[in-house]
């Protein structure tokens, strides 16, 4: 079985693009990294919003994800409106988990507690961008993948 | 989810986060700083070494009130390196070097302070700014110790520091 994280998006609660990173990403955007994200949160802010309206039910999770007959988008908001949104190949389990581990071991520790990065502001930092990559390689939805 | 096995390790226990995120605001947020004189790095760095003096000076009293007396100075400074940097950062100096006269170089290996920033050259030239009081703390210990000494720091690569403490004689 072929498991893939293409790529993740990070947006902080008002909508700004704080980190993109990329994995397998067969099909190259094409617009720039700023317009799409642009694109990818105002799809989000409109689906989040659908799905609270037409509830049957009170929503209580804080996660959704939309499939194509290509790919699956998963989404994730921490309590205080991190949304961390990651594309995967169909056969991927839920990467809920993930993206939490992402927030508490990555995001926490390498953008919250470094001083150097501004909140809201898009992360530069190297140190930031390599346990990213050290997380998602380590997991198991990555390394099965058989490429 | 297969976790990486460092991954639990590297987490600050909340206890201390409030002192961490503290030490990083003092830093940035341009309260040390007097408005007319903005960006003035010396002043800033010499306001936050004299925090970690008072600091330093005030712990050791704490910290010293189950010890026994030190035998000379590099009893003094072996206990700097073990239990006076376990009970701020946690862990113990990674390396002591001294020249026996009056010269010692702590070195830390993965600095607490530093180890949320960078382990690249990226951010190298904040790096002072991260230093400045934790040697002050160094300075306040030994001067309540009756040692008078100079502290400075340097960083080749980040996490990794050292300490250059200089005792003066009286003469």
């Amino acid at each position: 079985m072929v498991m893939t994280i293409h790529n993740l998006y990070i947006f902080d609660r008002n909508g700004t693009l704080m980190f993109y990173g990329e994995w397998n990403r067969k099909k190259a955007g094409t617009m720039n990294k700023e317009e799409e994200g642009k694109l990818v949160y105002g799809m989000l802010f409109s689906l989040r919003s659908f799905l609270e309206k037409i509830s049957p039910l009170d929503l209580t999770d804080n996660s959704f994800c939309y499939r194509t007959s290509k790919y699956k988008m998963n989404y994730w908001e921490s309590p205080t409106g991190v949304k961390f949104v990651m594309n995967t190949d169909l056969s991927s389990p839920n990467v809920k988990d993930l993206l939490r581990v992402i927030y508490q071991m990555v995001y926490v520790e390498y953008v919250v507690k470094n001083p150097v990065c501004p909140m809201g502001e898009y992360i530069h930092s190297e140190l930031f961008a390599q346990k990213l990559d050290e997380l998602v390689k380590s997991s198991l939805i990555y390394t099965s993948k058989t490429s | 989810m297969a976790l990486p096995p460092q991954a639990t390790s590297i987490t600050t226990p909340p206890d201390e986060l409030p002192l961490e995120l503290l030490h990083g605001e003092l830093i940035f947020s341009g309260v040390l700083l007097s408005k007319d004189k903005e960006g003035d790095i010396n002043e800033l760095l010499s306001k936050l070494e004299f925090i970690g003096f008072s600091t330093g000076y005030r712990l050791i009293e704490r910290l010293l009130k189950d010890s026994t007396r030190f035998k000379d100075e590099l009893d003094t400074i072996k206990f700097i390196c073990k239990d006076f940097w376990v009970a701020i950062y946690k862990k113990q100096i990674d390396n002591l070097r001294t020249n026996h006269q009056g010269t010692y170089v702590l070195q830390d290996n993965c600095f607490k302070l530093l180890s949320k920033i960078s382990a690249t050259k990226q951010y190298l030239e904040h790096g002072p700014k991260f230093l400045a009081f934790t040697c002050g703390i160094i300075r306040g210990a030994l001067s309540n110790l009756g040692i008078s000494s100079v502290v400075v720091a340097e960083i080749s690569t980040m996490p990794t520091c050292r300490f250059h403490i200089t005792i003066q004689r009286a003469t």
